[in-house]
């Protein structure tokens, strides 16, 4: 069946095709569409709801609901991502899995509710205290905000770890016509929950008290998902000179961009990171060694051209378009790269 | 048995209690202890059911969480007085506000423990310096008191005992035990706080701090059951 859906509502419903069991949140724009449909729709769906009295408690609910061996879910935005980070941090250390949607918002501290894509740094380089990565997926249409929920809650379970899937608020509130999926149960009997035992107790603690090779199951479990579950798009970047990398509502335009320079005989082409932690450096692979490598991004502080220097090795030539919130046009794009 | 404790410490009392409590119920198999952490994190290798160790205040937050799937099972949220009354307060009045199946048990001591005996918003100002001295200038109305502060909401239970002497301690049995009847029984918020020793911070014998409890911080703090439902 398809419907008429913005990326919030087409989260929700992506969410009980995997099949969400827990809702917790707090309202906070540009996420709230999220918060809204489960509350109107948990009874319905089979899904427990609670209206959380804040992003703190939200988040501390979703642990002890997928400590209970349900697939938990909490959407936020901006501040309140932050005040998740300590309990993300307990569940990458205590290998509990969740999802957490992080609708991006513009600027540091409050901010406002434009577009961003601020948050990169903190999604991928931790975000809360010690030792760990959350791994960190990006969507650029509601076809992706449909399917990205199953494929977080896939990765969280696999590697019991907190899984954070991200958009700016263009793609939250754009509305396309998509594909519904099935909606699926998922029963919460699974083999990490924590349901009594009559000997030798299960524990849900740090990794560092229980586990005496802490350092080498750390090491093993990030090595698997570098190896394992690096996701990106590429479009026509085989022979091309100009190399766009962009996320979300940038990805889109960069694709028009793409084209259009085509048409005007400037090969170009685009990379997607899907997964923003773990990087997909692979995807890089296969350029030509004088490429010029172009992010488009809204931040002011180059947060995803970092991570494309660095896994590249440095060896291309970088540019950047970037703005805080504003979008670039296809026109702003095409001048740019005609100058270099 | 909890090895990890200092000497005198009332958690050993408090979990030997609810480990009585759970055998005579017989239901050891479907427990969970949601621990917070410091002092109480401790006993997490050590108490005989599944365990989880929570973030600093937020035990009844994951408790709720994990109760919300799985309402057959026996969720106990064991918590001292700063996580339960300093920076998980707001957990503690929502849970109330909501009479949430939630069977807590609070280990108040007035101190941060873990870290070396700093004051929490519980403390009496009653310690080895002026123990013996005119009291009547310290301020108790700063003390944090649970029953003034939750019984404006509608809670199925709360009491509060001491961990001094065998009358106290029995007692204090009796009253978890009637907790747990009620919690088993019609669920709700249920709550006791048991008045405990830290000889190693009130940098006293245990029978001094015993003597201060049943001396002087049970003037502050009443014992008794405040709500029965």
């Amino acid at each position: 069946m398809k419907k008429i859906l913005n990326g919030n509502e087409a989260f929700a419903m992506g969410a009980l095709s995997a099949g969400v069991n827990f809702f917790a949140g707090y309202p906070i724009t540009p996420s709230t569409d999220v918060y809204e449909f489960f509350m109107k729709e948990h009874d319905k769906y089979g899904v427990k709801f609670i209206s959380a009295t804040s992003e703190i408690s939200a988040i501390n609910l979703c642990f002890g609901a997928s400590v209970a061996g349900g697939r938990a879910l909490t959407a936020t935005s901006g501040c309140g991502f932050s005040l998740m980070q300590e309990a993300i941090s307990y569940m990458a250390s205590d290998f509990v899995p969740c999802v957490i949607l992080n609708v991006m918002r513009e600027g540091a501290g409050l901010g406002d509710i434009n577009r961003s894509q601020g948050d990169i740094f903190q999604m991928t380089k931790g975000g809360g205290n010690g030792d760990y990565h959350s791994i960190v997926l990006s969507c650029s249409s509601v076809r992706d905000c449909i399917d990205m929920p199953e494929i977080a809650f896939m990765l969280a379970e696999k590697y019991r770890t907190p899984v954070i899937v991200t958009y700016d608020s263009d793609i939250a509130h754009i509305k396309e016509n998509v594909e519904i999926k099935e909606i699926k149960t998922h029963n919460i009997d699974s083999n990490f929950a924590l349901v009594g035992s009559k000997d030798n107790p299960k524990r849900i603690q740090n990794i560092y008290y229980h586990d005496k090779n802490y350092d080498e199951t750390l090491k093993n479990k990030y090595e698997m998902i570098e190896k394992n579950e690096m996701r990106y798009r590429s479009y026509k970047t085989d022979d091309a000179d100009i190399v766009f990398v962009a996320i979300s509502i940038c990805e889109r335009i960069c694709m028009e961009a793409v084209n259009v320079l085509r048409s005007m005989g400037i090969k170009a082409g685009i990379i997607t990171p899907i997964t923003l932690y773990p990087f997909p450096k692979v995807a890089f692979n296969n350029l030509k060694e004088d490429t010029k490598i172009v992010v488009v991004e809204l931040n002011i502080l180059k947060q995803l051209r970092m991570d494309v220097e660095y896994f590249t090795k440095f060896k291309y030539k970088y540019y950047s378009i970037n703005h805080m919130s504003k979008c670039p046009t296809v026109k702003e794009i095409v001048e740019y790269v005609k100058e270099i | 048995m909890y090895d990890m404790l200092c000497k005198g410490c009332g958690h050993r009392t408090a979990m030997s209690i609810i480990d009585r409590i759970i055998k005579e119920y017989g239901i050891k198999e479907k427990t969970i202890v949601f621990l917070d952490v410091a002092c109480c994190s401790l006993l997490m290798d050590d108490i005989e059911y599944d365990d989880v160790m929570c973030p600093h205040g937020r035990v009844l937050d994951v408790s709720r969480g994990y109760k919300m799937l799985r309402k057959d099972k026996v969720v106990i949220s064991y918590m001292g007085d700063g996580a339960a009354y300093a920076i998980g307060i707001e957990e503690m009045i929502h849970s109330a506000r909501e009479n949430f199946d939630i069977f807590a048990i609070v280990i108040n001591n007035g101190l941060y423990s873990m870290t070396g005996g700093q004051f929490a918003p519980t403390f009496t100002g009653i310690d080895r310096k002026n123990i013996d001295s005119d009291k009547s200038e310290l301020n108790f109305d700063k003390v944090l008191k649970i029953e003034n502060l939750l019984k404006s909401f509608n809670i199925n239970y709360l009491a509060r005992c001491a961990l001094t002497d065998k009358e106290n301690i029995d007692f204090s049995y009796e009253c978890i035990k009637k907790q747990m009847d009620i919690y088993m029984r019609k669920g709700g918020f249920c709550l006791t706080e048991l008045i405990s020793p830290c000889p190693t911070n009130y940098k006293m014998t245990i029978k001094e701090n015993i003597d201060l409890i049943d001396e002087n911080i049970k003037q502050v703090y009443k014992i008794g059951e405040f709500i029965v439902k």
